[in-house]
């Protein structure tokens, strides 16, 4: 079992209420998804384990039990090529969850005339391992489903 | 995941089909010259997550290895 943190603050819509087909379709795995405070913040780990991806806009985190968990920051983010990211760790640290990973502005995002939405997935998870979804409320940090 | 590189350019069109190919985080962009060349059957068969298909641009979802297979990709297309 493998508890998920909320790698932003704002307020959990689940993985359907994604603009993005790859994601609200969970092609990649379930999970689930923040529509984020409008306000410049950190995204954090959302598990313990070591950051074996980073780029400007999404991180995938690593357990020791190799279970991998995204954290994509906006939809279609990749077209601004890391404008208004920035880094506060690096690809092959270890992090404990809640650690601070990118720095970003959701405000930002979504002036340029994107969604600022942040899936979270549970990578290649079988589709009845996440449960416990919390929905509504939270602050980065806080649990947001479990793996099981 | 294991998917299958020469079966994924294959079902592009062929390497002629392919003018870019961009990876992010669990996909593959891929912009190509005729998307009418390009398979979807042939794409999922191949091991990826789904296909999406949008005007010339071919969003094949492939997982967190994108960039492995993307860089595979390059250099089998030289």
């Amino acid at each position: 079992m493998t508890t998920v943190l909320a790698p932003v603050a704002g307020t959990a819509i689940g993985l359907a209420a994604v603009p993005d087909p790859v994601f609200s379709q969970a092609m990649v795995g379930p999970g689930s998804a923040i529509d984020p405070q409008r306000e410049p913040g950190q995204a954090v780990a959302p598990i313990s384990g070591t950051i074996v991806k980073l780029r400007a806009h999404a991180y995938i985190v690593m357990g020791d039990d190799g279970r991998g968990v995204l954290v994509h920051l906006g939809i279609d983010t990749v077209q601004l090529k890391g404008e208004g990211f920035r880094p506060l760790a690096a690809e092959g640290d270890r992090v404990d969850a809640g650690q601070p990973v990118l720095f970003w502005n959701p405000a930002a995002v979504e002036a340029g005339g994107r969604s600022p939405i942040c899936p979270v997935v549970a990578l290649d998870a079988a589709a009845g391992a996440v449960n416990g979804e919390v929905r509504g409320g939270v602050g980065a940090g806080d649990e947001l489903f479990q793996w099981s | 995941m294991a998917a299958d590189v020469r079966a994924i350019i294959a079902a592009l069109g062929g390497v002629d089909n392919v003018i870019e190919i961009e990876p992010c985080i669990t996909r593959l962009r891929t912009e190509v010259y005729d998307a009418s060349k390009v398979d979807q059957g042939a794409l999922r068969a191949a091991g990826v997550h789904g296909v999406m298909l949008a005007g010339n641009v071919v969003q094949v979802v492939v997982g967190p290895d994108a960039d492995t297979i993307a860089s595979d990709i390059e250099e089998i297309m030289g």
